[in-house]
């Protein structure tokens, strides 16, 4: 049996601990107190806890703010454009090419350190003197915009994925299938509209599946940058789930989110299945 | 109304120059096909008529007005593409009324007239289906259909029948021929195929490396081959080409000997001086003569193809062998002794640059 | 092949979006590049007054950042190294076989791939913690306890290499699995068919045959494991607290949070030592992404 060593590294990392999450989630497990030695197993009440508590909603609708305009907005068009923009031969095309795949390259934590200084606060900070030429003030960038920045970075990090995968998408369209078009009479824009988009469908589709996946589970970056802050302001589910077991010490409360998180996890999942198309 | 006139005509990409200044007239309504090796810059002029490539120099006239610089939609030409080139995301039916779409025509007037286009190309039950679900015959139908409804006064094929199997192409060159009548639009087609220029075309164009080499309709290519390019591209097995002298001119007629010593007489040709020729005979004006009839060429086999029907029999020249193609099945094994008789009225005499000599009443 | 003649509008609006886009993906480098070279950094781009390889050198000399260096490679090259060796057997075993499990176990992967880490790193601590006692118990039995602290640094699943390295490959197992899968079932069984024919034993023809074949699919699950585990920074963060153990990722987290004055200089040096191998291998995984990604695609 090939398969065995993987199978039980897989069950003892990834099953089990699920298995754990679930019973963990309905008992009151705590890191202090006397929770820590003796959980007491309480059914629902996180979960009746956890749909009544603002913060974790609020944890939500930045997760779903976060993915939708990083991942499926910025990331997308961006890399949707550069794609269409180095499609054809040109001398400073692999130059472009390699400027816009080098973030995707660096750790989360560098990119952190990287636009900390970026977008650091006071006249001298980058982005300040940048927007300073278009008379703009400087501004403490992650206090006063903190999800549009994380966003901004996140976009950063992710564009040059986005390319490579539109570009694979690009070069399987027929050149003779845009002549065409231009001999039935299609701008360049209907072109794109008519012919480029429906072709890309099933390449945009797999995108959205991987990165959305992939910006869901995103940690080092903002946590190095802002550890969820100001004020929960950047807390993502994942940044959320790691605050609340680690820094509140609540692993009970912390399982729960965890187990809504995983549910959601398993939905886009079976998306994936179908779209991989799993053949025996 | 579709005439096109080319101008001396060139392209070249980078420094590389592939259309050396083609000068062409296609007739409105007329057939046309362009022919030639691959490489020889059809396809290549095909899409600057198209408008798909720019011209470097010279002009492009429609109908007497110059479009070098028209953009391809607004020169009422129409193309089917090699692969066809349909939309794979769209059904037969918008692929056909696709043109229409982007011109914001009404959707009640695009169906009627894909409907039209449909029932003439016998489309009517797949308009629903995409063209992975299509043959090849019924692609190739749409990508005409989707050509045929901008109503365009030329149509440009660009070896639309290389992809299709030898029964479909036959049937495909009827119906091509078919459309040709009842569009009435000019046709320019390029293929690399000598058989399917000489069943289609009203005119063809035969090229070779950037530069048209004769312009004829099809029998007039084949019986007055303006050089020996010409003379062996059209026609198969292809032209047997000797290299002779012509040894003397006595009144009406002329002795050729071939290097390999036959000896032919022609009926005179005006401008024809003793020295040396290329001598063509196509395989089919060499006949096998029985042992009591005179004979000009006395050889040996050196293969023989038996079809049943007809005999190719390879012959030794004394340089590269020499092709006949005799009626009747014989079998000839290799080195059997063979006369073979040559039909004088047949014979195409070429200088030694390869330009055909020939007297100007002929 | 579109016309040649496009107008030179268009060609300017082509650089221009195209060096916007260059500019904002280059800017955040300039700093790091400028600063681990400047003596005197801080967290601002300004032009260094003098330059040196003095922040290298303090990283290794200074800070323990060889320490880092050498725990962050000896966890990611073993998990790089498990994944390699299960996948490579495992998505031999996938693309092969036609039993029952088949299906359920190949959805279970990809349904695995999509968890996000943060999600299970509760039940995972816990899990680690029990695995951790157990082993405990188990080096007590044959270490004298003199000896405890040592060999737990090596077997331990908290504060372990072990662990470490077990987790972070089990993590990026799914993913190296699925491409080993796919990967087998492009190479025609004939191959190894072919080999019996020719008497090869069991040994050989994994030896010289399909180990061969696999190559260019191990190169792909390997450097892709390996590009995420370099990358992780949940598992050191929750699993290390021993200094010893520490791995890159978390020496510039924690050099970051410094409490007196940040050293922008060490930091930045740290952070293209951090940087460098993941460009590597980020450069030699390129050609294999839209393979890997964009797989399912076809058919």
């Amino acid at each position: 049996m090939l398969v065995l060593p993987s199978a039980i590294l897989l069950f003892a990392f990834v099953l089990y601990p699920s298995g754990v999450a679930i019973y963990t989630s309905m008992t009151n497990l705590s890191l202090t107190g006397p929770a820590a030695l003796n959980p007491r197993f309480i059914g629902f009440d996180n979960y009746t806890k956890l749909f009544s508590d603002h913060t974790f909603w609020r944890s939500l609708v930045i997760t779903f703010w976060f993915v939708l305009f990083s991942a499926i907005i910025g990331q997308l068009v961006l890399g949707l454009l550069s794609a269409i923009l180095l499609k054809r031969q040109f001398a400073l095309r692999p130059f472009f090419n390699a400027i816009i795949l080098m973030p995707n390259a660096v750790p989360g934590v560098v990119a952190a350190l990287m636009w900390s200084s970026m977008l650091a606060s006071g006249e001298y900070g980058t982005l300040n003197k940048i927007v300073a030429w278009f008379g703009v003030d400087p501004q403490r960038w992650l206090v006063t915009f903190p999800l549009s920045m994380i966003i901004v970075v996140n976009i950063w990090r992710g564009i040059g994925f986005a390319m490579i995968l539109m570009n694979s998408g690009l070069s399987a369209i027929s050149e003779e299938l845009y002549e065409a078009a231009r001999m039935d009479g299609a701008t360049t824009w209907q072109a794109f509209r008519k012919i480029t988009l429906p072709l890309l469908v099933p390449t945009i589709f797999l995108y959205l599946l991987v990165s959305t996946v992939t910006t869901i589970a995103i940690f080092a970056l903002i946590y190095a940058l802002t550890r969820g802050g100001p004020a929960g302001a950047t807390e993502i589910v994942g940044i959320y789930i790691y605050n609340q077991s680690f820094g509140s010490y609540q692993l009970g409360y912390g399982s729960a989110i965890a187990v809504v998180l995983l549910i959601f996890s398993l939905i886009i999942g079976t998306f994936y299945v179908r779209a991989l198309k799993v053949e025996v | 109304m579709g005439t096109i006139v080319l101008n001396q005509v060139r392209k070249s990409f980078g420094g590389h120059e592939v259309i050396k200044g083609a000068d062409i007239r296609i007739e409105d309504g007329q057939f046309a096909v362009f022919v030639g090796p691959s490489g020889c810059g059809k396809s290549t002029l095909l899409r600057m008529i198209a408008g798909l490539e720019d011209i470097s120099g010279g002009e492009f006239l429609l109908d007497g007005k110059v479009m070098n610089d028209v953009s391809p939609e607004q020169r009422n030409i129409a193309m089917v593409f090699q692969s066809y080139a349909l939309y794979p995301h769209m059904t037969v039916a918008e692929n056909i009324g696709f043109s229409l779409d982007l011109k914001k025509t009404p959707k009640a007037e695009i169906k009627r007239r894909v409907g039209e286009i449909a029932e003439r190309l016998q489309l009517t039950p797949y308009l629903n289906r995409k063209p992975s679900a299509l043959s090849g015959g019924q692609r190739q139908r749409v990508a005409i259909g989707r050509a045929i409804i901008k109503e365009p006064s030329v149509i440009l094929f660009d070896e639309p029948l290389s992809n299709l199997d030898a029964a479909l192409r036959v049937q495909m060159r009827a119906e091509l021929q078919e459309l040709h009548r009842s569009t009435g639009a000019t046709i320019i087609y390029v293929t690399h195929d000598q058989v399917e220029a000489m069943t289609l075309a009203d005119q063809i164009v035969v090229l070779k490396d950037g530069q048209v080499m004769q312009t004829n309709d099809p029998i007039g290519l084949y019986k007055e081959p303006e050089n020996t390019f010409v003379a062996q591209f059209i026609g198969s097995p292809k032209m047997n080409l000797f290299p002779a002298k012509v040894e003397s001119v006595a009144g009406d007629v002329v002795r050729i000997r071939t290097d390999a010593g036959w000896p032919i007489d022609l009926p005179a040709i005006e401008g024809l001086r003793a020295g040396p020729v290329q001598l063509g005979i196509r395989p089919e004006s060499l006949t096998l003569a029985a042992p009591h009839e005179p004979a000009e060429i006395e050889t040996r086999t050196v293969l023989s193809e038996r079809l049943g029907m007809e005999t190719y029999i390879s012959f030794e020249t004394g340089g590269e062998p020499g092709i006949a193609r005799v009626p009747g099945d014989h079998s000839l094994p290799s080195g059997t002794p063979i006369r073979l008789a040559v039909d004088p009225s047949a014979c195409h005499i070429f200088d030694n640059d390869g330009r055909a000599i020939r007297s100007q009443s002929a | 092949m579109a016309l040649s003649k496009t107008s030179t509008k268009a060609e300017a609006g082509r650089y221009g979006v195209l060096i916007v886009l260059s500019i904002y993906c280059l800017m955040p480098f300039v700093w790091l590049l400028v600063a681990a070279f400047d003596t005197n950094a801080g967290l601002f781009l300004e032009t260094p007054d003098s330059v040196s390889l003095n922040n290298f050198y303090r990283v290794f000399a200074e800070e323990d950042g060889l320490r880092w260096l050498i725990n962050s490679l000896i966890v990611c090259g073993g998990a790089t190294l498990i994944v390699m060796l299960l996948s490579g057997f495992g998505g031999y075993a996938l693309s092969r076989t036609n039993a029952w499990w088949k299906r359920p176990f190949l959805y279970s992967i990809i349904l695995i791939r999509v968890i996000p880490p943060p999600a299970l790193i509760v039940p995972l601590y816990q899990v680690m913690l029990a695995l951790n006692n157990g082993m405990r118990w188990l080096v007590l039995q044959v270490v004298p306890r003199e000896h405890m602290r040592d060999v737990m640094q090596i077997v331990g699943f908290i504060d372990g290499y072990l662990g470490l390295i077990l987790l972070l490959a089990t993590m990026h197992l799914p993913l190296a699995l699925w491409i080993m899968k796919t990967y087998f079932d492009s190479v025609s069984p004939e191959y190894e068919e072919a080999a019996v024919m020719d008497g090869a034993t069991f040994g050989q023809r994994l030896r010289r045959v399909l180990l061969p074949l696999a190559m260019p699919g191990l190169a792909a699950s390997g450097l892709f494991a390996f590009i995420a585990c370099w990358d992780d920074f949940l598992v050191p963060l929750t699993f290390v607290s021993s200094p010893e153990l520490r791995m890159l990722p978390i020496g510039i987290f924690s050099a970051f949070l410094r409490a007196n004055e940040i050293d922008y200089g060490l930091l930045a040096a740290i952070a293209i030592v951090y940087t460098a191998p993941a460009i590597i291998a980020f450069v030699l995984a390129r050609r294999f992404l839209v393979q890997t990604f964009g797989g399912g695609l076809k058919g």
